[in-house]
Order: C-alpha cells, then sequence, then structure tokens
C-alpha cells in the first residue's frame, strides 16, 4: 500500500468510525444531559397510550405522511432516497459476509448479476435523488433559506455516490478484491490486495473512501443526526 | 444600535433557557422548508422571513456562534452569528408576527416546535428592552389590577349588576345571581374583559343548575404573547389564587384559545406546581351539559348556513375538534366544513396577540387570505368559532374583505338556540 493510501483508506478509516461513533454518542449524551422541560407539546389528536404513541412515532419518521400531504415530488426523492441507503447499507455488508442462503439458492452468477443490477440502480437512484436536493437549494425560498454547510454535504455526499457508483459500473475489480481489503481493515493491518494496489482504479476507491470518512467524520456535528433525533422528535410531539 | 452588554443578556438567556426539546430542534432541522406549505404567513407573501425553518434559523445562527464546536471552527460555513443589530431586528420582526398555530410543527418530518424558537427568541428580545412594547405594557396593566384587586372588586361588582338583572330578566327568575367569590363553589369561571362571555355562560350555567361563580379576573394573557414568562404566570396566577381561595374543583377557561393552552399545558412548568383543581375549557363544559340534557338545544334552529373555524389553541393545540362541532350541528340546519379542517386548518392569522398589535397590521390582514378563501368556499353567512382572538381576527377579515358574515361565539350559539322564559334579548 502506498503511503497516501495508507493514510487515506488506512488509518483514517479507523479515525472516521472513531469520531462516528464517539461523536454521535457525545451528541446523544449531551441531549440526555440538557434538562427537559416539563411541557408536554399537546399536539392532537393525539394517539392513545405508549403502543400508539411509538407506532405513530415510527410512522411519521418511516414514512413522512406530512411530507406526501404537502410535496409530492420531495416525498418522491426523499422517501426513494432513504430506501436506497438503507439498500446501500445492505449491500455493503458483502464486504464482511456473503448473504450464504440467498447464495446458495441462486448460485454464484445470478448473485453477481443481481448485485450488478440492484445495486448499479441503488447508485444512480441516490445520485438522482441527492442532484435533487442539491438542484431544489438553488431556487427560491430554498436558496434563502440554505446555508454553505447545505450545499457542501450534499456535494460531499454526491461525490461519495458518483465515486461509488463508479466503481460498481465500471467493476474494475473483483468482489473477493475488496473483501480482502475489508478483512485488512477489520485485522487493523490495512492493506490492498496486489490486483487493487496495481490498477489506477484504486484512486478511484481511495476516493470513495475518503468521501466516506469526511462525511462520517462531519456526520456528529451536522444536520445528519436527523436521523438520531428525529425519532426523538417524533415521539415529543405525541406528548 | 445593540452593544455588547445587550448581546451579552440575551446570549445568556439562550443559554439558560436551551433545553433538551430545543436542543433536538436546533440539532435536527435539515432545512428541507416542508415547512414552507404549511404557514400562512409564508404561503400568502412568499417572504422567506415567515418561513418557520427560518424562524428557528435566526436562533440556531446565535446558538451555534456560542454553543457549538463548528461554530466555532467553521462560522462562515454554519452561518455561525451574533446577535446584531439586523438579526435581532428580523427576529423582532418574524416572531412577534407568528401566531404560535403550530400548523408547520404538524408537518414538520420530525416535529419541530416553532414555538419553541419563538418562545426563546421573545424571552431574549424582552430582556434586553425589544420585547413588544404595546403587548408590555398590557400585560404590565393586568399585573397591576392583579396586585391592586382590592381596589377594582367593588367596581367590578357594580359594573355587573346590569348583567345580573339582564340574567334575571333573560332566564325569568327574579332569585337568579351572578356569583362573584362564592366559597366553595364547584367552579370558577374565568370570562374575558367585558360582558360578552359572561351574560350568556351565566344563562347556561343557571339553565344548568351549575355550582360557579365568576372571577374577577380575565382569562386572556399578554404575558405569554409577549414571551415574558414569569408576568405570564403573573397573569394567571391571579385567577389560580382565587380559585384555591375559593376552594373550587374546576377552574372552566372561557372561549379564549391561549388561555386555555397557557392553563392546561404550561402553568405547571412554569409555577413547578400541580393544580388542586382540574382546567376545563368551557366549550366542553358545555358539550357536556347539552349531553346530560341539563341544558336543551333547538335542533335546526339556525337556518342560515353555518361553518366552524377551529382555533389553533383549541383544536390542534388543545384537543377540541368534535365537541364544539357537535354543538354547532345540533343547532344549525345547514352546516358546513371548511377545507382543510381539524389538525390540518388554517389559522385566523390572528393568533399571538397579533390582533392586538397594530404594527403587524399587514401580514396580519395578508396571513388572513386563507382563511378568507377558505370560509368563502363554503358560502357559509355565519362562522361559529370559540376563540375571541379568532373571532376579532375574523372580524376584521370581515370587513375588509367584505365576507358578509357574522361571528359567532359558540355560547352566544347555544343562548339563541335554548328556549328562555325572558325570550330573546332586546
Amino acid at each position: 500500500m502506498d503511503w497516501f493510501s495508507f493514510i487515506v483508506a488506512g488509518v483514517m478509516v479507523y479515525v472516521a468510525v472513531a469520531v462516528f461513533i464517539g461523536g454521535s454518542l457525545y451528541r446523544i449524551v449531551k441531549w440526555f444531559r440538557t434538562p427537559k422541560s416539563p411541557i408536554r407539546q399537546g399536539m392532537f389528536p393525539q394517539p392513545a397510550g405508549t403502543a400508539g404513541r411509538l407506532l405513530k412515532m415510527g410512522k411519521d419518521s418511516f414514512i413522512f405522511p406530512q411530507v406526501l400531504d404537502t410535496d409530492r415530488w420531495m416525498w418522491f426523492f426523499v422517501i426513494g432516497m432513504h430506501l436506497a441507503g438503507i439498500g446501500l447499507f445492505i449491500g455493503h455488508l458483502r464486504l464482511i459476509f456473503e448473504f450464504t442462503p440467498l447464495y446458495n439458492a441462486v448460485g454464484p452468477v445470478v448473485m453477481e448479476d443481481m448485485a450488478a443490477w440492484v445495486g448499479g440502480a441503488i447508485g444512480i437512484s441516490l445520485f438522482i435523488a441527492f442532484t435533487y436536493f442539491l438542484l431544489r437549494r438553488f431556487k427560491s425560498p430554498y436558496r434563502e433559506l440554505s446555508v454553505p454547510e447545505d450545499y457542501l454535504l450534499l456535494g460531499l455526499i454526491l461525490l461519495l455516490v458518483l465515486l461509488g457508483d463508479h466503481l460498481r459500473l465500471t467493476s474494475p475489480f473483483e468482489l473477493s478484491s475488496y473483501r480482502d481489503y475489508m478483512a485488512s481493515l477489520l485485522a487493523f493491518k490495512p492493506d490492498f490486495p496486489a490486483v487493487i494496489a496495481d490498477s489506477p482504479a484504486k484512486w478511484i476507491l481511495v476516493g470513495h473512501v475518503l468521501t466516506a470518512n469526511l462525511l462520517l467524520i462531519y456526520f456528529p456535528f451536522s444536520k445528519l443526526v436527523h436521523s438520531i433525533g428525529g425519532f426523538a422528535g417524533n415521539l415529543l410531539r405525541s406528548e | 444600535m445593540v452593544t455588547e452588554q445587550e448581546q451579552d443578556t440575551a446570549v445568556k438567556v439562550l443559554d439558560e433557557k436551551t433545553n433538551r426539546q430545543l436542543l433536538y430542534y436546533l440539532d435536527i432541522c435539515t432545512r428541507c422548508a416542508i415547512c414552507k406549505d404549511a404557514c400562512h404567513q409564508y404561503v400568502t407573501t412568499g417572504d422567506v422571513l415567515y418561513l418557520p425553518a427560518y424562524r428557528a434559523q435566526l436562533i440556531r445562527r446565535v446558538f451555534r456562534k456560542y454553543f457549538t464546536l463548528q461554530g466555532k471552527l467553521i462560522p462562515s460555513v454554519v452561518e455561525a452569528s451574533a446577535p446584531t443589530d439586523h438579526l435581532l431586528d428580523e427576529l423582532y420582526r418574524t416572531t412577534y408576527a407568528c401566531t404560535a398555530c403550530r400548523r408547520c410543527m404538524y408537518y414538520c418530518p420530525f416535529s419541530i416546535d416553532t414555538t419553541w424558537f419563538t418562545g426563546i427568541a421573545k424571552a431574549m428580545l424582552v430582556a434586553i428592552g425589544r420585547g413588544s412594547t404595546i403587548l408590555g405594557e398590557l400585560a404590565d396593566a393586568a399585573i397591576m389590577k392583579g396586585e391592586n384587586i382590592d381596589m377594582f372588586r367593588d367596581i367590578l361588582i357594580e359594573s355587573l349588576k346590569d348583567t345580573e338583572n339582564e340574567l334575571k330578566q333573560r332566564v325569568g327568575d327574579p332569585a337568579a345571581t351572578l356569583p362573584i367569590g362564592k366559597q366553595g363553589a364547584e367552579a370558577l369561571y374565568v370570562a374575558l374583559a367585558g360582558t360578552h362571555t359572561i351574560l350568556p355562560m351565566a344563562i347556561i350555567f343557571h339553565q344548568a343548575k351549575a355550582d360557579w361563580t365568576l372571577s374577577l379576573f380575565e382569562a386572556a394573557n399578554y404575558g405569554y404573547f409577549l414571551g415574558d414568562t414569569a408576568k405570564a404566570r403573573k397573569i394567571a396566577q391571579r385567577f389560580v389564587d382565587e380559585a384555591k381561595r375559593l376552594g373550587v374543583k374546576e377552574v372552566i377557561i372561557s372561549e379564549c384559545g391561549h388561555a386555555y393552552r397557557v392553563m392546561n399545558f404550561l402553568y405547571e412548568a412554569w409555577a413547578k406546581e400541580k393544580l388542586p383543581f382540574k382546567i376545563r375549557a368551557v366549550v366542553d363544559v358545555m358539550h357536556d351539559y347539552i349531553k346530560e340534557g341539563r341544558i336543551k338545544v333547538k335542533p335546526g334552529s339556525l337556518k342560515e348556513p353555518v361553518t366552524y373555524h377551529d382555533p389553533c389553541q383549541v383544536g390542534r393545540n388543545g384537543g377540541f375538534y368534535e365537541e364544539p362541532r357537535d354543538i354547532v350541528k345540533a343547532v344549525a340546519a345547514d352546516y358546513r366544513e371548511m377545507t382543510p379542517n381539524r389538525e390540518k386548518q388554517w389559522c385566523c392569522g390572528g393568533g399571538g396577540g397579533l390582533v392586538a398589535e397594530s404594527e403587524f397590521d399587514y401580514i396580519r390582514f395578508k396571513g388572513g387570505e386563507k382563511k378568507v378563501e377558505q370560509i368563502r368556499q363554503t358560502g357559509a353567512k355565519v362562522v361559529v368559532t370559540p376563540c375571541e382572538n379568532c373571532r376579532l381576527q375574523i372580524d376584521s377579515l370581515n370587513e375588509k374583505y367584505n365576507l358578509g358574515i357574522r361571528i359567532s361565539s359558540v355560547m352566544d350559539l347555544v343562548v339563541s338556540a335554548m328556549d328562555l322564559p325572558g325570550g330573546k334579548p332586546a
């Protein structure tokens, strides 16, 4: 591994994961250590009982019915983006382990085809959705409301997605090579297998990892914590 | 010009008043601006100043500068800012304009409550002498009345003699009384300034054979609109103390949206005490009387087309959607629903104390256009609503936009549909 890759796709990955976990925990601890006002929100109609409240929170947090009611296009892209995000996360798990039952059921060829098609579709969807979010911000009143952070975050995510899409769509490496790299990271001995180290496409991978690192590091300090705090907000609503 | 000392004071208020709820809201807003279509003021003006997320953003700028790492490291990226003159000026214009209807909270995918931001913004402004002057004066007058009630008591009681006589005549009972300060009564009724919410309820209470007494104080709370919780608490405490002294079991708040919200959701938190009596909205009480058959209304006695406006603080923020509707439907021959309604209803545009502040007339009338449109669509000739602010606002919308409607409280509607020995008022 060359020194740059070692720093960015090696050392920095640990730093990023540590900041992401530590920062997110810090954020959660800070929320819980700040005294809660005893004032109930009192928004009606109120769901009945704890189960009702949790159900409503889940519905509001996962389906965004109010967004559907107000801005259908936004809802379409937002729900698409979040679903694609979940798919993306699941897809990346294959770097660590194989979905054996599925693999056994469909066989290696279909499995790879499926990964290529589903992964590609997810990657392209994410690119379209984030492009929509970015373009939307150039329009009034979103423009006036936006702060540089909003554009930087979207730019960073778009770059991350673009590099990921490139890797997915041009398939410069086999899954096994990525797995070797991932295994080296998990063993705290970061290294690229020879196929990656000797390929110019390595730099795409390094760029992908770099943008992912930056996103992980900034995550706890950005509005992306809505993915944690949003549940609290939606639960408070029915208090 | 704002001085450095004033800036420090404002920041200190922000620091002291930041609680867990506000911290969530400060951290999680993504500025997606779904709230833009929810706010009647933004929808009718297209001015970003009235966009709910922008209201929150002004507070967030200050918070980020003083209390966050990113605000210290990369202030321009997160738009961290000191409370400058410009910022404070915008804060004043946007927070005192907000009617606290919380329609934006209903639509926010994270349920962010804008009133948490306007509340803290008002507290900051008040602390540095930039609060609303007129609301401050009205709040001080109410507190003054509370502190000098011995001076006012006789005048108040004397002024209600005519009302009591009218009560006797209307219910055809010379023994009918308008009880004031009755020790051990079941309920203390807190009316509004003037007699227009006293006589109808006196008639209803009398017919329902209720054991009640009238408060010497009015329900309205300008301290709440001002955003000064110490004053708001003092104003409400006037009748809380009265209720404790009289030993009542329940306090009935008149048809006044914010007064009910203050008592039902805020007072106990402000005063850090559990109230020894129940707080009830008068529409709920009237609804019970009709349901229990304690008073009777003639079905279909109101022939004109009628619609009902959900006051934000009674409906979305108070929980009474069906009770007042049931009453109106029981009396109306031709009931028409506005669209949208209930939790999605549009604010009339006059909440948050706006009807008392002429400097906000522009946004009050502009923001009211949604309601005007809704009322017109129903073709109703009568608009019934259980909130004084809404009635005053819809009344001025009626005049300005030539709606040709009549505005009624629920209690007036009930009384007009009751069979009273004394008949209709002269």
